[in-house]
């Protein structure tokens, strides 16, 4: 039943994203209205997955790749849901819908080919999984900084070239992107700095590679706000930065 | 019982005859209660703009309705019998001209949102005057939410029009709200003035003028509550604004690549907007190639506007689509089915219909 959710949901971000596009670039009245109600669906399957998952395992559902990667979606929709309106960005979720696309499709085939099936934990620990939940909500809230990135080349290539096409007309200003992609990279790091912290009090002390990573990463983002906040960066700039260190951190989790 | 409605506009006549046929705001009422006294006409709405002037109406006959209006007009407007050539709808006709004229759709700026607020003020009047009743009242609410229907479910709003929403459109795709930004202008031209008129219009604060002649800096500053700078200070100015609009007639580049270049290192990431709209060009090209700054000229500016008036022509089916389906899922029908208009008596005129009530039970 799990993957049929995992399926449904990722089928409904594909179809989210397809309609968008399809109404951004039509002539006919826009759609945009719908982006919430999508995210919303996708997000109920999502947790109806993670929820046959986790009583799978008897604990939080991250044991293997494609579990994290999920979850990790289902990170970046919530941030978009609680955040997207209140930063004036209703094109992140429309935005960030092929990214979550991608990641679920190769969960999707991680899980059919090679699921490694149940694992339960040794012990409970609640300090675990605050660090598990803590960290993957930030990859969520790092992974929108991402994309806000992305539309913010989008948008200034727009600006720069003095032909704006249609979606520019739909598109956010700029300074609302880069002022949200601060506002992510700074909720992000707070969330990883929980996180890590929760680590430290965890009955199994973690590997040194995973500590080397996780810190790999906070460091990242902690140097990064840190070099913005002293030096004001080029909102270019650090959309890039921000585009660099998400695929760093996409990529530290295969070493998890 | 049928609506018409009877007029010329900005396509149909030039603006010579549509002042000699303009109502005088004062006088409208007193029209109204003469319209209404002409053959079997029961009710009347003026709307005169200076784009249009047309008259709605209910009428039992409105052939021969129509035929009085106009022996009225050209006996009351200084029209020779004939000079005028009045468009004449009747019935769904009628309502499909008002909804198309609420919507912006006849407008001389496709899409413009200000006769929207001369429909409603013209019905305001009108129903003031009592020389409304259930039709009217009915076909002016329906008229309203078709306008606001439209405008929110099409784009016929997007995108810019002229030289001055470009810039405007632009600086609010850079800035978002234009409340904090402060402006500079570079000469004091006609087409200077106007831009930083659309850009107050929309919030923008502390403009800063400079020109050649300074009486006309000031002249100018004191029009926008502004501030004059000396042509040779507006350098020391740059550090200060979010936006600049150079119109200046100097021969060559007046705003040179190293000085935004300069100007950019201290400004902490925020976007600088440049306007060039002088010919020859008052600021150099490279300057767009900077990080974070915009730079537009008027060719640029033109050619938007251009591109806005394509986007909304081609709005201009989908919107009538919309009025369409209006029309056959609740429109004229409603209307068609509802009582006479003055055989309701005095009482009944001037009662508008609550909007929410459903226009297939009136």
């Amino acid at each position: 039943m799990d993957d049929l959710y995992l399926i449904l949901a990722t089928l409904t971000f594909l179809g989210g994203f397809i309609l968008a596009a399809v109404s951004l670039r039509s002539e006919g009245p826009g759609r945009q209205g719908l982006n919430i109600p999508i995210a919303v669906v996708g997000l109920i399957f999502q947790c109806l997955f993670l929820q046959e998952r986790g009583e799978l395992h008897g604990r939080c559902p991250i044991t293997n790749g494609a579990e994290v990667l999920v979850f990790v979606s289902w990170s970046i929709v919530i941030m978009y849901l609680a955040l997207g309106k209140a930063f004036r960005l209703s094109l992140l979720g429309v935005f960030s819908m092929p990214m979550v696309f991608l990641f679920q499709l190769i969960a999707i085939v991680y899980l059919h080919f090679a699921d490694p099936g149940p694992r339960p934990p040794v012990s409970l620990d609640p300090w675990l999984e605050l660090h598990a939940a803590m960290s993957l909500l930030a990859y969520g809230a790092y992974g929108l900084a991402g994309v806000a990135g992305v539309m913010y080349f989008f948008q200034d290539r727009q600006l720069k070239s003095h032909h704006p096409g249609r979606l520019f007309y739909s598109m956010p200003p700029i300074r609302y992107l880069a002022d949200a992609l601060v506002r992510l990279l700074v909720i992000g790091s707070v969330l990883l700095t929980i996180g890590i912290v929760a680590a430290f009090f965890m009955k199994v002390v973690p590997s040194v590679s995973h500590l080397v990573i996780s810190g790999a990463v906070w460091l990242v983002y902690v140097l990064l706000l840190s070099i913005h906040s002293a030096k004001r960066l080029p909102p270019k700039r650090l959309s890039l930065s921000s585009i660099v260190a998400f695929a760093f951190a996409l990529l530290t989790l295969s070493f998890l | 019982m049928s609506i018409f409605c009877l007029g010329v506009n900005h396509k149909t006549a030039p603006v010579e005859i549509r002042e000699r046929l303009a109502f005088a705001e004062k006088a409208v009422p007193h029209h109204l209660t003469e319209i209404c006294g002409i053959g079997n006409i029961s009710e009347a709405v003026v709307l005169s703009t200076c784009n249009r002037v047309e008259i709605y109406g209910g009428s039992p006959d409105p052939a021969a309705a129509l035929d009085k209006l106009v022996d009225y007009l050209e006996g009351h407007f200084s029209v020779a019998p004939g000079e005028v050539e009045f468009y004449r709808h009747e019935a769904e006709a009628a309502a499909q001209h008002l909804f198309e004229v609420t919507s912006g759709l006849d407008s001389m700026v496709l899409g413009e949102t200000e006769i929207f607020g001369q429909v409603k003020s013209a019905y305001a009047t009108a129903l003031s005057a009592g020389t409304t009743a259930r039709k009217m009242n009915k076909l002016f609410q329906q008229s309203f939410t078709v306008g606001k229907l439209v405008r929110t479910s099409t784009r016929i709003q997007q995108g810019s029009t002229s030289v001055g929403s470009a810039a405007v459109d632009l600086a609010e795709k850079i800035f978002g709200q234009l409340d904090g930004c402060r402006v500079m202008i570079i000469g004091a031209g006609e087409m200077s003035r106007t831009t930083a008129q659309s850009l107050l219009s929309r919030g923008a604060k502390s403009i800063i003028v400079s020109n050649r002649s300074f009486d006309k800096a000031e002249e100018l500053a004191a029009e926008l509550k502004g501030r004059a700078v000396r042509f040779d200070d507006w350098e020391s100015c740059l550090d200060e604004v979010d936006i600049i609009v150079s119109s200046t007639s100097a021969p060559h580049a007046v705003v040179k690549h190293e000085m935004i270049n300069r100007v950019m290192a201290g400004r902490r990431g925020h976007s600088l907007f440049l306007i060039d709209i002088a010919v020859p060009r008052d600021i150099e090209d490279e300057v767009n190639t900077i990080d974070n700054v915009y730079l537009y000229n008027i060719d640029q500016l033109q050619q938007i506007a251009s591109e806005g008036k394509t986007r909304r022509e081609k709005q201009i089916a989908v919107c009538r689509g919309v009025i369409e389906e209006f029309l056959k899922e609740k429109g004229i029908e409603a209307l068609a089915g509802l009582p006479e208009g003055r055989s309701g008596g005095a009482s009944e005129r001037n009662q508008p219909e609550p909007s929410s009530r459903p226009l297939t039970n009136p």
